[in-house]
């Protein structure tokens, strides 16, 4: 009897130690083991419950691993940037989406969520560091972006749109909302200067400053179609997939705050210090810069709420999304500048 | 005209019958023909608003779900339909409510840890019939009643004589 007891013990000690322990040995141990590729574990949780963990991974460039995401509390989406097109979709608590990649070359990538899981979501996000295994010690080069770089050259603030009271909004004001389609049937009976014909130019200077020139060379004009005329010269000549993606970026990463209408008026909008930029005011859209917006988008606020989103969007995902900002006032293209 | 006389102790139960066969045929001047239903669905942490929402048989209904916090699912049971949303991007669902019963609707998207309790309901009423049977008891509980009374009556009558006088 004595005998058949401690059997019986041992045989349920074996059933409840041994089989969480054989099934997590084989996740954790045996797999990585047997496979020929290095795993990383990354386990995702909200922001104010830790975040990912570990939020900081180091790989060699040319080495193959595998990232396996798995979520602790709600559920996650997981996308790897800027510009390799990773989206693994979400992460359900308890599911695990895995990738096997191979970084090419020496630099930073940002895995972050892009499921609005929490209200500070935004904040989620980690850092693939690439290593050069010739040359380890050496930094990853940081990201330069010559067109921030030049407007620190040209000393334009980018933050001059945040408003205090003794600095209120720049705004201009125009008759109605300006349209691509009317400006693109008057554009051949207007005289374009030449700095208008020019994409770096129109990049670097506001729709307001190009009205003026406008005006100046069709004095005989109306003021609200040379508005449509800048408009029609603004629209970036985007192929529609490229619209499609950044309306898909938009609405994941941007409407919460900013509203789906560019109206500034999402759910999000309510918490945020300053108010999230009215993307519809054609009037104030139209003081602003292409190169500015495009700033802000990619370096952030400071110290306001707006995230920064240079290590998640490639530079011509950033462009794709300043112009679909102008298109919620009339200017970009976009599902609402059509319609104007 | 006769058989109004001799049948005189039938004519109100008839009466009712008639009216209660009429009521059930033909449709209610209320219960107008199926509508198209928009409704507003707020989804936060962790509720809908509505928690339930009321539409006729037929009717064509319209949800707009909009997340309020995080993002959110919806998941009609039943009908089988589901969306995502995320705040700031309302989703809008779209069907003819030609089932009835209760449905749940439920979040579809992990949310947080109270996240199993976020249902609502949605009720598709076939209002008319319903309204129709129950009027269709209380008349014939009326029916009954007067049956019961003039029958009552009758006896009287046969007792006393009146009946006998009264028919030619
Ligand atoms: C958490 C809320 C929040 C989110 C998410 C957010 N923004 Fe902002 N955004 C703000 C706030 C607040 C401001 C105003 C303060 C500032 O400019 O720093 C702002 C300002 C901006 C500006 C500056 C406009 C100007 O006139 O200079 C641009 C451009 C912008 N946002 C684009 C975006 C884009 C594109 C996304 C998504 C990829 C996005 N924002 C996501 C809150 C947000
Ligand atoms: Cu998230
Ligand atoms: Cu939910």
């Amino acid at each position: 009897m004595e005998r058949r007891e401690r059997f019986a013990i041992a045989v349920v000690l074996l059933i409840l130690i041994g089989l969480p322990a054989a099934a997590l040995g084989y996740q954790y141990w045996l797999r990585p083991a047997l496979s020929s590729t290095r795993m990383i574990d990354i386990r995702a949780a909200a922001p104010e419950a830790g975040g990912f963990q570990p939020d900081a991974i180091q790989v060699n460039a040319g080495e193959t691993v595998t990232l396996r995401f798995s979520s602790t509390d709600v559920t996650q989406g997981i996308a790897i940037g800027p510009g390799l097109g990773i989206d693994l979709g979400h992460v359900d608590p308890g599911q695990v989406k895995e990738i096997t990649l191979t970084f090419d070359h020496a630099g930073t990538y940002t895995f972050y969520c892009n499921s609005w899981c929490s209200p500070d979501h935004w904040r989620m996000r980690g850092i693939v560091q690439v290593d050069d295994p010739a040359n380890p010690g050496a930094l990853p080069t940081s990201q330069r972006d010559p067109v921030i770089e030049a407007l620190i050259a040209e000393g334009v603030d980018i933050d001059d749109n945040v408003h205090t009271d003794d600095h209120p909004l720049p705004v201009i004001s125009l008759d109605r909302v300006p349209s691509v389609a009317r400006g693109e049937m008057l554009t051949s009976t207007v005289n374009v200067p030449a700095d208008l014909q020019n994409a770096a130019w129109r990049r670097s200077h506001s729709p307001a400053q190009a009205l003026d020139l406008l005006i100046a060379d069709n004095p005989s004009m109306g003021r609200a179609e040379l508005a449509d005329v800048i408009a029609y010269l603004w629209s970036g000549g985007l192929s529609a997939e490229q619209i499609t993606a950044a309306q898909t970026l938009y609405n994941k990463n941007c409407a919460a705050c900013h509203g789906e209408t560019g109206a500034g008026d999402g759910p999000v909008a309510s918490s945020t210090e300053n108010n999230p930029v009215i993307f519809a005011d054609a009037g104030y859209m139209f003081t602003r810069r292409d190169d500015v917006l495009y700033a802000k988008i990619r370096r952030g606020g400071m110290g306001t709420d707006m995230p920064n989103f240079g290590t998640l969007f490639t530079q011509d995902e950033t462009w794709a999304l300043v112009n679909y900002l102008r298109s919620f006032s009339g200017t970009g293209q976009g599902p609402l500048g059509d319609a104007h | 005209m006769r058989w109004l006389h001799t049948a005189r102790i039938w004519r109100l139960p008839l009466l009712i019958g008639l009216l209660t066969l009429a009521w059930l045929v033909f449709p209610f001047p209320g219960a107008k023909a199926a509508t198209t239903r928009h409704i507003t669905l707020d989804a936060s942490q962790f509720a809908f608003s509505p928690g339930r929402v009321h539409v006729n048989q037929g009717d064509r209904v319209v949800f707009t779900v909009a997340a309020q916090d995080v993002v959110h699912g919806f998941y009609l049971d039943g009908y089988g339909l589901k969306t995502r949303v995320e705040p700031g991007v309302s989703q809008q669902i779209e069907f003819v409510a030609d089932k009835t019963g209760k449905f749940r609707y439920r979040c579809s998207v992990n949310c947080g840890s109270l996240h199993p309790f976020m249902i609502g309901e949605l009720v598709v009423g076939s209002n008319t019939p319903f309204w129709r049977a129950t009027g269709l008891i209380v008349l014939a509980a009326i029916g009954m009643l007067v049956y019961l009374w003039q029958s009552g009556r009758v006896q009287e009558m046969k007792q006393d004589g009146t009946l006998q006088s009264s028919t030619p």
